[in-house]
């Protein structure tokens, strides 16, 4: 994103709808290209009286961070907007979570923090040394070198971007070293990451993980995303 | 993605907090979704959602629901938001008897997600919890800027915006309405709940500027 400094007014009502914080303001308003993670919110949210805003198609690898940050943004090979998958939003068509096998993500930079990619491949690597299968549909797999180890090519480290979804398959047997791994990684990045678990219920509405996460001191919410099984043809699962 | 996902906030505050939204399965039941999508906002619309959206378009408040609903494709994510469990059993109620064969998502509450399922004869089938929020969590927003943006999954929602509204609510420059209605605008799929946000700028205007 750029602001054309010859038409830009000074008014600085851009500062605060930036997500990043990175939007300054000097003799007119200036955005630290560093910080900018290419949501377009800034464009977008039309606030700018002189319309300054002027979007830029980036080349590689500074295109990964609109990919990544700006949901109007489809991410070519999956053609899901956003930055994940379809995950358990059509589990009920799909199967792809199942019994004995849950979906775990760590979405970093989330919330509103952002990420470099140097520690999404840190907890990358974390979750690969748990053992985890790296979900197929997905942007930051996509970006894998080495999916055994969880290494990211190495050409986009530096890009930051507002959040980038690791998306696993575990088995419910190595939920526990997933939460060792990601307790210990998460002491050495400089970000902050959503963390989340994707169960098929059973048949008698019981959540198989419970007492493996409560005995592990994890933190389990009160709310969430039920998918209602309305999907078909329904998958047997 | 898990953009509905995460939404952070009391027991009290999350009572009237509720994402019904609809999509096809890539490849399985994706092709002509578009009009089965069309019909489940259409049935969402008749029960007065605050707010509506379709990530490829955007939201009632940036482009209003009928573009919303006439720019729906096969690919889409469709979102109507509620903040009355009642309201949504209906809208439950009437989607399950259109068979409209997509797969449909509520996010809010567990325990009223599953009441509101038992009402119309459904199970959930599949859910998904929050683990919290781990790693350098000092750089995190205060919680009640964080309930705030978490409203929207896609982090459009800035948190020095929220905190520039809550001070325009306190000196009277905007009421919570229209202050709401500025943030909802951010957020492209409409999952954004503008009431639940006003009732927060407000109480946050109070604390943060006394």
């Amino acid at each position: 994103m750029k602001i054309d400094s010859v038409t830009c007014v000074a008014c600085g009502l851009c500062v605060p709808y930036c997500p990043m914080g990175a939007i300054k303001m000097d003799e007119v308003a200036v955005i630290d290209a560093d910080e900018c993670v290419e949501c377009g919110v800034c464009f977008r949210s039309g606030v700018c009286p002189a319309d300054c805003f002027m979007e830029e198609q980036h080349p590689w690898p500074r295109s990964v961070r609109a990919v990544f940050s700006n949901p109007l943004s489809e991410h070519k090979e999956t053609r899901v907007p956003g930055r994940g998958t379809e995950e358990m939003k059509t589990n009920d068509v799909t199967g792809i979570y199942r019994k004995g096998l849950v979906g775990m993500t760590a979405e970093m930079g989330r919330p509103g923090v952002g990420t470099r990619f140097t520690d999404v491949e840190k907890v990358a690597k974390a979750l690969a040394r748990a053992g985890v299968e790296f979900a197929a549909q997905n942007p930051v797999t996509y970006l894998m070198v080495d999916q055994d180890r969880g290494k990211l090519n190495p050409e986009v480290l530096g890009e930051k971007v507002l959040s980038a979804m690791i998306e696993c398959l575990v088995p419910e047997e190595k939920i526990p070293a997933v939460v060792r791994e990601l307790t210990e990684v998460a002491q050495h990045i400089d970000t902050v990451f959503s963390l989340d678990i994707i169960t098929r219920l059973q048949p008698d509405g019981s959540v198989p993980w419970e007492r493996i996460l409560h005995g592990l001191g994890v933190s389990v919410s009160i709310n969430g995303k039920s998918n209602i099984g309305l999907g078909r043809p329904l998958a047997e699962v | 993605m898990t953009h509905t996902l995460h939404r952070r906030g009391t027991l009290e505050n999350l009572a009237n907090d509720y994402v019904v939204f609809a999509m096809s399965a890539k490849g399985i039941n994706e092709k002509d979704s578009a009009n089965r999508m069309r019909e489940f906002m259409r049935i969402a619309q008749r029960y007065n959602p605050v707010n509506m959206g379709d990530m490829k378009t955007g939201n009632a408040y940036s482009v209003g629901m009928e573009r919303v609903i006439a720019d729906i494709k096969d690919t889409s994510i469709v979102h109507a938001v509620f903040t009355e469990l009642e309201t949504v059993a209906k809208v439950v109620q009437e989607v399950k008897e259109a068979e409209l064969g997509i797969s449909v998502i509520i996010s809010g509450l567990f325990d009223s997600a599953k009441g509101c399922c038992q009402k119309t004869g459904l199970t959930l089938h599949t859910i998904e919890h929050s683990l919290d929020i781990w790693g350098k969590t000092e750089k995190l927003a205060p919680q009640d800027v964080l309930e705030i943006t978490t409203m929207c999954g896609h982090g459009m929602v800035a948190g020095n915006l929220v905190v520039s509204m809550a001070e325009d609510v306190k000196a009277g420059r905007l009421t919570p309405e229209d202050a709401a209605g500025e943030l909802a605008k951010q957020c492209c799929c409409g999952i954004f709940n503008p009431v639940r946000a006003a009732e927060l700028l407000k109480a946050m205007a109070c604390r943060l500027f006394p």
